[in-house]
């Protein structure tokens, strides 16, 4: 064992060191680019009227029967800042990466999930 | 080919199919994850006896190992097939372009690599098809393929040396007598 280690040439070194390196930071550009595929829907009433990247920061106002809602999104974040409804639950709820924001007197809802054209579908079985 | 070429042909692929049984028996943590045990006769036959032993060995094993599965043709053989072949290639054409460069262990990588590159391409043109699962899949696969192609490497060179030692030793006993 200890003899086959020192065997290694310096060049089964250097691949070995470089795949390492190469799938460990696979892994997070991987992460990162699939996590960009994520959008924020705004419903209104029931209707899905708004979709934004999430990671790109903007505020948008929309309105309801209370009067007008401010919706924040930063730093890949999604947060209600600003409602006119009795309870304010939704401001409550404060920032979320994932899942939804229901503001039910005001009929909006904010859902932050998977690229919106092609839903996420698992993959059946690999078996080499 | 010569007899004995057959006879060595002949014990390799059987070594290498009861490696191949013994894997497919071992409980995996990740479904598609193997040790890759079987690599480890190929690239003994590949350095010890030459890129066309391994490659005969490698067909034999995946072939005779399907039939004994029952996955003969399926998808299962296809990307069995595939990554064993391309992997025995890619071995074979970096041990025979640069000759001392890598030692067992650089070569089990080089073979581990493109043996997953060739199943994922394999599985994404014909199975999946979604470049998202297998972009994301890919570099977990990669990383332990490298893990395990290491430990088959050190294997594979412990295995050479004795082997090596075990011919030197009849030679001397030859000359002796």
């Amino acid at each position: 064992m200890k003899e086959a280690i020192k065997n290694t040439t310096l060049a089964d070194r250097l691949l070995l060191l470089f795949l390492i390196a190469g799938s460990i930071a696979g892994t997070f550009i991987a992460g990162k680019a699939m996590s960009q595929g994520l959008n924020v829907t705004v419903e209104i009433d029931g209707k899905p009227s708004y979709t934004f990247p999430i990671n790109i920061d903007r505020t948008i106002t929309v309105s309801g029967p209370y009067g007008d809602s401010v919706i924040e999104i930063k730093d890949k974040k999604v947060h209600i800042r600003e409602t006119h409804c009795p309870n304010k639950l939704c401001v409550k709820q404060g920032w979320i990466s994932n899942g939804a924001i229901v503001c039910l007197p005001n009929k909006i809802v904010v859902i932050v999930g998977g690229n919106g054209n092609n839903p996420p579908e698992d993959i059946d079985a690999i078996t080499g | 080919m010569q007899l004995q070429d057959k006879y060595r042909v002949a014990i390799l692929s059987a070594y290498a199919l009861a490696l191949h049984g013994f894997e497919s028996m071992l409980p995996t943590p990740i479904p598609w994850v193997r040790l890759g045990l079987a690599n480890i006769i190929t690239l003994v036959a590949l350095v010890l006896y030459g890129f066309r032993t391994a490659m005969m060995v490698t067909l034999i094993r995946v072939i005779l190992a399907s039939i004994f599965t029952g996955t003969f043709l399926g998808p299962a053989f296809i990307l069995s097939f595939g990554g064993g072949v391309f992997s025995t290639a890619a071995m074979g054409l970096v041990f025979i372009s640069f000759k001392n460069l890598f030692g067992p262990v650089g070569l089990s990588l080089i073979g581990a690599f493109f043996h997953n590159i060739a199943q994922l391409t394999l599985a994404y043109f014909l199975f999946i098809q979604r470049l998202e699962a297998i972009l994301i899949i890919s570099p977990v696969i990669l990383l332990i393929g490298t893990l395990t192609g290491v430990a088959n490497g050190i294997v594979s060179d412990i295995l050479i040396k004795n082997l090596l030692k075990k011919d030197e030793e009849k030679i001397q006993n030859v000359v002796q007598e």
